[in-house]
């Protein structure tokens, strides 16, 4: 690693620093007169400072590269005649065999999606219903009671006695013809409805659903 | 900035305006004003002259679209070097760095006024110069060869202020430990012919 030259004096680090700025004239007078007055005193420095000199003396020589000022001002008058073009072919491209066939496994991808979601919307069907062996089944009404009517019971009679029990199907039948009633109003008690559902003829079963108050 | 300096940037402002309202006469003045150190500023960077042709006319291709935006933050000196600095790395990158030794200019490309003082003293920064890195090479010459401050330096490149004094820093150092040297050994030279 290169490293400095031990300095004369504390002054000098100030010196080296000042050199380049007073050799520009960009340094304060100032600046400039403290320099003058220490390079008065400091051989080291003086000796720095003339190298300084001659480095900016070399440093403003022309350039030793023949390049024709004239040529190539005509050269850039001419390019401001020249429509604005792509005038460079885009950089091409890289690893674009692997972005197509990305593309394309993703097309396919698309692709197979929709056809699936088509025949999934043309197909009509209810989507089946699914739950799980944890999931509570669907809870029934408040105070609802299963009941299975005689087959000779007439509509009229079921409605009348629903009627008068304030009962409404909420369920069924299903398939053996049990139906699911509760009270229309939350006033009623299940426990008496339940007694006469049980004593009108015609009413071969009444039970209530299990778990309702 | 000194007296000269302001009225040197006064006119090239001026320039500037005429510039940004189509006129090519100040775009040929500007230009024939700046290609001297242009070229020696990129000198630094490549040797190759039709590279350095092509960045001169890449940074004033840039200059004369966008003359009409130039905000006046710095001095036009400064803004035009520091096109043609991201000019010449934006070259180097597509070209390469390739520099032509000294060795293989032929002779008649160096300039027929060149006294063979000046010969030496080129030779001698030449040398000097090879030690440096390009980063140091472009703030020497931005400070010594083209005056310019380390704001202004700092402008151009597009880096803190304390970057460029640690290149410059850097740069000196090895050039005070090297060029005394090379002095010494051209002098024992001319001695000994």
């Amino acid at each position: 690693m290169t490293m400095l030259a031990s300095y004369f004096s504390q002054d000098c680090p100030r010196a080296w620093e000042l050199m380049p700025w007073v050799l520009q004239h960009n340094a304060t007078k100032k600046q400039s007169e403290w320099l003058a007055n220490h390079l008065a005193q400091c051989e080291a420095c003086r000796a720095e400072f003339a190298q300084q000199q001659l480095l900016q003396r070399a440093m403003s020589l022309p350039a030793d590269t023949d390049v024709d000022a004239e040529a190539g001002l005509q050269r850039l008058l001419g390019r401001l005649d020249t429509p604005v073009m792509d005038e460079k072919p885009s950089p091409k491209r890289v690893g674009g065999w692997l972005t197509r066939a990305l593309a394309a496994a993703v097309l396919v991808q698309a692709i197979g999606i929709g056809a699936l979601g088509l025949k999934i919307w043309s197909g009509g069907e209810t989507p089946a219903t699914y739950r799980t062996l944890s999931q509570d089944s669907t809870p029934a009404a408040p105070g609802a009671i299963r009941v299975v009517p005689d087959a000779n019971m007439t509509l009229a009679e079921w409605n009348a006695l629903l009627h008068s029990l304030q009962l409404q199907v909420v369920g069924g039948p299903n398939e053996v013809g049990a139906y699911l009633v509760a009270p229309a109003n939350a006033t009623s008690k299940t426990q008496d409805t339940l007694q006469q559902l049980r004593s009108t003829r015609g009413v071969r079963l009444a039970e209530p659903v299990s778990g309702t108050p | 900035m000194n007296d000269a300096d302001h009225s040197a940037d006064d006119a090239d402002r001026l320039l500037l305006q005429r510039m940004s309202t189509g006129d090519r006469a100040a775009l040929a003045t500007l230009y024939r004003s700046y290609h001297g150190r242009l070229c020696r500023f990129l000198s630094r960077l490549t040797r190759r002259p039709e590279v350095i042709e092509e960045v001169i006319n890449d940074c004033f291709w840039i200059a004369w679209q966008k003359a009409g935006n130039f905000r006046g933050d710095s001095r036009v000196s400064t803004w035009i070097m520091g096109i043609a600095y991201r000019c010449g790395l934006k070259a180097l990158r597509q070209h390469g760095e390739e520099p032509i030794e000294d060795s293989n200019i032929p002779e008649d490309r160096i300039p027929a006024t060149d006294p063979d003082e000046d010969r030496e003293l080129r030779d001698w920064l030449g040398k000097g110069l090879e030690r440096l890195s390009t980063d140091q090479r472009v703030v020497v010459q931005l400070v010594y060869g083209e005056g310019h401050t380390l704001d202004d330096v700092a402008t151009i490149m597009q880096c803190p202020v304390g970057t460029v004094k640690a290149r410059l820093f850097h740069a000196r150092v090895k050039l005070r430990n090297v060029l005394p040297a090379l002095a010494e050994r051209s002098i024992t030279q001319k001695e000994q012919a």
